[in-house]
């Protein structure tokens, strides 16, 4: 059992999985986004960046590590709201570059204002749970208290998500909102209010993302989302837009591929591991692997 | 009543030409008062001008969202400096042809996979290539000189040209003007070939498909080869651009292109005006000038430019302003001039849409 756990190919499973949960993470953001309003979040990194450093830096005031998060999730989720309302509502009904145009824009605006008021040093953040990796007999199993903390966050996230939208009213709510506005209007649902909520959560479950990677060994930087934030795209545009599974499975699918790239090609080339496999899966299913084909209405 | 129409088609063309000829002529004439600093920042002005009209093009006239055109400058960038590493003594319009057809191509094999997607993905699937640049340019140290890049010094301002200058200085200021006047006649060409481009069948088979692509179809246009031929052709104007760009600094480098350079594109575009050829001077002139117009704001307001905010102030104000510019006036600087004549004129206003021109 030791010998399996520490094999090369078990290191690289875990290495690429841990990397997987975090672009998993914000392509299941990028998802519910795309399911409530219909707008992809160029922003949604940057925003995620922006919430955990006003939670993290909260450290320096002595804060404990695990309100820290808090904070950060409550900035994200009213970071999200507040997006929303200010700036997404004006355009809904417009064509589709507006929205785009106007979250590259958010993008750029919170990068530039990151690196102002914290500069762009990376900074570490001592967690409370041991980033060294166990041993076992003397020999290394990639997998540390942090690494194994980081996968019980990601997965109890994505179930609240799914039972959230699965098991309450509230989701109920959000998944009419999303599938028919006029009829849900009638029906008495407030799909304003959801659209809104959409957007919360969205940028809640994103900014866990940014707390994982500011954790980690590569700390926190302006743009330390920048990357996973393409990652998560395209697991989310593999896995389907309109498929939380189908993101989840994407972004785990694209940490593996970069991993093995990382270990039997080139540490360098990595990053092209998401778009070879987006390459190949618009070969297969342009639509996404898991989603249900649906026909463009003209 | 047909051949009134083509008539004032063809007239619109011709003195649209003639303006771009007249603007190139102007410009040309404006850089022997500017001072050397002003005419190096003119140059890279031009530059990114040709990138931004390819980039109007794709995305005003075929309605095709793109954030990878920073990607297909770094190739036509590489081109020319892998080239010109190479082969400095090749005359100047070898590497441009080079920069072009290699930068089109580049356009061709994006365009195959992407033309089957639409809207945000299209912008997430040219994002992704956008990034994938840098890693690849660092990967492949014995040809793109890895991380330190490649040098090369080809932009040699001819015997003639620096015999016109004397006194102090005089080779400082003939290399600078001589870029600056190289740059603008090559973004006066690109533009006067987009400017017959828009106004071609090709022209207005594009905003058919933008449009509508399901009436396109019906009436013949080939959906998936008017797709990939905006690609190519922005391609290859950002190919050209990005080719000019680094021959102005004699050097590329995986950092010459970060993912910020997309950024700035998309907002110079839409700042100027989406799908118009004044747009692209617009925004080409701002690129030329931003820092001279942040260090002015900074000056007003009191910010040291050395401090964190002054460094960053041009990030934070070019966002701001590519957010209100599409909140609020979503045909940019260049649709201000149709807005205020029709303001003054008084007449009932048109529903606006923000990609015509």
């Amino acid at each position: 059992m030791s010998q399996f756990l520490s094999s090369a190919m078990m290191h690289n499973i875990f290495a690429g999985l841990a990397q997987g949960v975090i672009y998993s993470l914000v392509a299941l953001s990028l998802v519910i986004i795309w399911q409530s309003t219909h707008v992809l979040n160029f922003a949604q990194g940057a925003m995620a960046m922006f919430a955990s450093y006003v939670g993290m830096t909260e450290i320096d005031r002595g804060l404990n590590y695990w309100l820290c998060i808090v904070v950060s999730v409550v900035v994200g989720l009213l970071f999200g709201g507040f997006t929303e309302r200010v700036l997404i509502r004006p355009l809904y009904g417009k064509p589709e570059i507006n929205a785009i145009v106007v979250t590259v824009g958010l993008l750029g605006v919170l990068e530039a204002v990151a690196q102002a008021l914290w500069t762009s040093t990376t900074r570490n953040i001592a967690t409370p749970l041991s980033q060294i990796y166990f041993h076992d007999q003397g020999r290394l199993v990639l997998l540390s208290p942090f690494v194994i903390f980081q996968f019980t966050l990601a997965i109890a996230i994505m179930l609240i998500v799914a039972g959230l939208f699965r098991f309450t009213d509230l989701g109920l709510q959000l998944r009419a909102s999303a599938l028919a506005p006029e009829v849900a209007r009638l029906l008495g649902v407030r799909v304003n209010r959801m659209l809104t909520f959409g957007w919360m959560l969205s940028a809640a479950v994103g900014t866990v993302a940014a707390v994982i990677v500011a954790s980690g060994s590569f700390g926190l930087y302006p743009s330390d989302m920048d990357g996973i934030l393409i990652a998560g795209f395209i697991a989310a545009v593999v896995g389907g837009l309109d498929s939380p599974v189908g993101a989840v499975i994407g972004g785990l699918l694209i940490g593996l591929t970069e991993q093995f790239i990382l270990s039997y090609w080139s540490a360098d080339l990595a990053p092209l591991g998401g778009i070879i496999l987006l390459v190949v899966a618009l070969m297969i299913r342009p639509q996404g692997l898991f989603t249900k084909s649906v026909s463009r209405r003209v | 009543m047909q051949r009134l129409k083509s008539f004032a088609d063809q007239s619109a063309t011709s003195s649209r030409l003639l303006g771009v000829f007249l603007l190139t002529l102007v410009t040309l004439a404006i850089t022997f008062v500017l001072p050397p600093v002003a005419d190096s920042q003119l140059a890279g002005g031009a530059a990114i001008s040709i990138v931004v009209l390819g980039l109007s093009w794709l995305i005003g006239w075929s309605g095709q969202i793109s954030l990878g055109n920073s990607g297909f400058m770094a190739v036509g960038a590489y081109a020319t400096g892998i080239w010109a590493h190479h082969h400095p003594s090749t005359p100047i319009i070898f590497t441009f042809i080079l920069a072009i057809v290699v930068g089109a191509f580049s356009g061709l094999v994006i365009a195959i996979p992407s033309t089957r997607l639409r809207g945000p993905y299209l912008a997430g699937m040219t994002l992704a290539f956008s990034a994938a640049i840098s890693p690849v340019a660092q990967n492949f140290t014995s040809v793109t000189g890895g991380e330190g890049g490649l040098f090369f010094n080809t932009l040699t301002t001819p015997h003639w040209f620096l015999n016109l200058f004397s006194g102090q200085d005089a080779t400082i200021n003939a290399n600078a003007q001589w870029t600056a006047d190289l740059a603008v006649a090559v973004a006066g060409v690109a533009f006067f070939f987009m400017a017959n481009l828009f106004h071609s069948h090709t022209g207005r088979a594009m905003r058919l498909v933008r449009d509508n692509d399901v009436a396109a179809e019906l009436v013949g246009v080939n959906l998936p080869r008017t797709r990939t031929l905006a690609f190519v052709v922005a391609a290859a104007f950002a190919g050209l651009g990005g080719s000019l760009y680094v021959l102005i600094n004699a050097t590329v480098t995986p950092s010459t292109f970060p993912l910020t350079l997309s950024i700035t594109l998309l907002t110079l575009m839409v700042l100027g005006g989406i799908g118009t050829l004044s747009g692209a001077v617009i925004g080409g002139i701002i690129y030329a000038f931003s820092s001279n117009l942040v260090g002015h704001i900074n000056s007003l307001t009191g910010i040291n430019p050395a401090s964190n905010l002054g460094a960053n102030m041009q990030g934070i104000i070019f966002g701001v302003l590519l957010i209100l510019t599409m909140l609020f006036a979503p045909r940019g600087i260049a649709g201000l001039g149709p807005r205020i004549r029709r303001f003054l004129a008084r007449r009932p206003r048109i529903a606006p849409v923000p990609t015509e021109e």
